[in-house]
């Protein structure tokens, strides 16, 4: 075949998807497994829960608020966002996406009934005094009645259960995208759930930096997120590695076409440079921090920095996932171009996302006593 | 990178080998689907059960005028920059004798008999008629893009004025009036055959009964099983073509890009 072929008119389409679809992967991600997180601290009994208390009171924040912010992301990304009321008056339980739409609220609802029974105790003894933080702690705390140990553990594994949902649903969403077979394999729903415990934790240590109160506790909630990192990191190359496996073993047509876009398009060389590059140096930097950690040595002042990596991590993983890939044309040759414009469907979607996020953040720090106990002694001792 | 060249020529291989595969006993395959597990064909619903139709295409008639295209472009009011229907040209060469030849693609939406854009539609805009043809309520529609994702030849877009899907429906609303479609129509070599394969009588039945050893679908290994027909192919522009692209961009003094109207929305 020693020919060589042209296409002398080649159109060229936008992507259908937008940076939006990048934001809720990335948030709804870090929300579950943030989620996760919180379980041994919250639920668990004895020394364990000890030991994982502080990380619970700062996964809960994190799961709370990109569970809330999350689904914005995704009613940005259609393009008829004021049609959303059809996914519940036309369901369809062949689609995926329908499927999802199903689940997502029920997930918020859940991860909404667990963090408020979470925080209620902290609620009801900030109800004392007047002001504004009481009065919304009156509100919010409905009543003077007690949750038992037995409904908060109950809501908890709802929540997880929907949690798995989404992991599923999201996954399943993409890989079965025969049409772009870089999406089309088994691994990569994994891969979204070990990347994005790898950002959850991320997030952890970098807020555990500002957020967190008590000096003593920073240092364990440092040690145990980079212990998560590493070890998402591990489970990723694994995965990474038996995709590659299967894409010899001509399971996969998807690392065929991965290599093809390597070999063909100078963005996707840097892109993949690039990931390997961020991948080793996170899991070298992750290991050297608790490395110093478990050596007594204060990492506070710079396991932010791992933190920061890994959310970049998680993040570029969805980018290249869900943007990269829509650059390869089905049927015409070459690729699209990949621009990111200013307006609200590119880098203003993207930073208003985060702004959004950041907004929460602060509003349930000003107002709701997320840091329970630990910051009512601190404010009234 | 000598694996990733193995893996592709043995892509190549598996296509050259289902590419004769004419799926038409599918023809009469009727989804009956009601409780219908995830990602799997749904009812199809309105039109009429009694056709089917599909379209077969004589490469060997067709000049590259893109006059479908216009037409196309002009009855269906896509925007500019988005294509129903248009010509894919080709220019190989034989790089020992030097030699050249043209090829000519129209491509359009395969009307699949297993259509991968349907069951993914979460709100069932997108659905398939009895007659074949898939179509897209636009009133239904949510813009979720889904579908464009799915679809294994760019054969959707979102419809920058409506918002919402958008896709070759064979002109439906013709064929309703009795009109053939807008390529169809304005075709000059007469290369599109468009027709109800279940009458026996009609043109397409008859050519797709003489040349049916001939005939080549897009993309086979997908499983879609297109209502396309391709009389005269080549078997190297069954998938995506290893091309180069040639006039991509167009470019103002400055290098600056111009002309495509969708850089300055
Ligand atoms: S060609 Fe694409 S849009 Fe048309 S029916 Fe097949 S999958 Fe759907
Ligand atoms: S873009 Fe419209 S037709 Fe396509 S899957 Fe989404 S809702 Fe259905």
């Amino acid at each position: 075949m020693n020919s060589s072929i042209i296409e002398i008119l080649t159109p060229r389409y936008e992507l259908a998807w937008y940076p939006w679809a990048v934001q809720y992967f990335f948030l709804i991600a870090i929300s579950y497994s943030a989620l996760l997180l919180s379980l041994p601290g919250t639920i668990g009994r004895g020394q364990l829960a000890q030991r994982w208390q502080p990380m619970a009171r700062l996964a809960l924040l994190i799961t709370l608020t990109c569970t809330l912010v999350a689904p914005v992301a995704l009613l940005a990304d259609l393009h008829q966002p004021m049609r959303f009321w059809h996914f519940y008056t036309n369901a369809t339980p062949t689609s995926w996406m329908s499927i999802g739409s199903i689940l997502l609220p029920l997930y918020l609802i859940s991860v909404l009934a667990y963090v408020w029974l979470a925080w209620r105790p902290a609620l009801q003894k900030a109800r004392a005094g007047s002001g504004f933080r009481p009065s919304i702690a009156k509100v919010l705390s409905f009543g003077d009645w007690q949750a038992s140990r037995a409904i908060l553990t109950t809501v908890a594994l709802v929540a997880t259960l929907f949690a798995f949902g989404i992991m599923l649903y999201t996954g399943a969403e993409i890989a079965i995208i025969k049409a772009r077979p870089l999406w089309h394999t088994n691994w990569l729903p994994i891969m979204f759930v070990t990347t994005g415990m790898v950002a959850a934790a991320g997030l952890v240590i970098l807020l555990n930096r500002w957020m967190s109160p008590e000096r003593e506790g920073r240092e364990d909630i440092n040690r145990q997120g980079l212990k998560v990192i590493l070890i998402a990191m591990l489970i990723s190359a694994l995965v990474a590695t038996a995709w590659f496996v299967s894409g010899f073993s001509g399971h996969s047509d998807s690392v065929a076409a991965a290599l093809q876009s390597i070999q063909a398009n100078s963005d996707w060389r840097l892109s993949a440079i690039w990931a390997l590059v961020a991948g080793v140096t996170l899991f070298v930097l992750a290991g050297l921090a608790l490395k110093a950690g478990n050596q007594a040595r204060s990492v506070l002042n710079w396991a932010w920095i791992v933190g920061l990596l890994a959310l970049h991590v998680g993040w570029a993983f969805r980018w290249m996932v869900l943007m990269e890939v829509q650059t390869v044309a089905k049927n015409t040759a070459g690729y699209y171009q990949l621009v990111v414009e200013l307006g609200s469907y590119g880098l203003m979607g993207i930073i208003g996302t985060f702004g959004l996020w950041l907004a929460a953040l602060l509003l349930i720090d000003l107002f709701i006593p997320w840091q329970g106990k630990a910051q009512l002694e601190a404010q009234h001792g | 990178m000598d694996f990733a060249r193995r893996a592709i020529l043995g892509q190549i291989a598996k296509l050259t080998a289902g590419a004769a595969l004419v799926p038409l006993a599918s023809i009469t395959m009727s989804s009956s689907a009601v409780a219908s597990p995830i990602n799997s064909q749904p009812a199809r619903r309105e039109g009429d059960a009694s056709k089917r139709y599909g379209m077969l295409i004589d490469l060997r008639q067709c000049i590259g005028c893109q006059a479908c295209t216009v037409s196309c472009h002009i009855e269906n009011e896509a925007p500019l920059g988005n294509f129903r229907t248009i010509v894919s040209q080709y220019e190989v060469s034989n790089e020992s004798t030097g030699d050249f030849a043209t090829m000519m693609l129209p491509r359009l939406c395969n009307q699949c008999e297993n259509p991968p854009c349907v069951p993914v539609c979460p709100v069932q805009a997108t659905f398939q008629r009895k007659d074949g043809i898939v179509v897209v309520d636009n009133e239904a529609c949510v813009g979720c893009a889904y579908c464009v994702q799915a679809c294994p030849y760019d054969a959707r877009f979102i419809n920058k004025k409506t918002q919402t899907a958008d896709k070759c429906t064979f002109c439906a609303h013709r064929l309703e009036a009795n009109l053939l479609p807008a390529c169809v129509e304005s075709c000059v070599g007469g290369a599109r055959i468009i027709g109800d394969m279940r009458a026996p009588s009609s043109q397409i039945s008859k050519m797709i009964a003489q040349h049916r050893s001939e005939l080549m679908v897009l993309k086979p290994e997908q499983g879609t099983l297109p209502q396309v027909y391709y009389l005269g192919m080549d078997e190297r522009f069954l998938s995506r073509p290893q091309a180069e692209p040639a006039l991509w961009d167009v470019r103002d003094m400055d290098g600056k890009e111009i002309g495509y109207e969708f850089l300055d929305h």
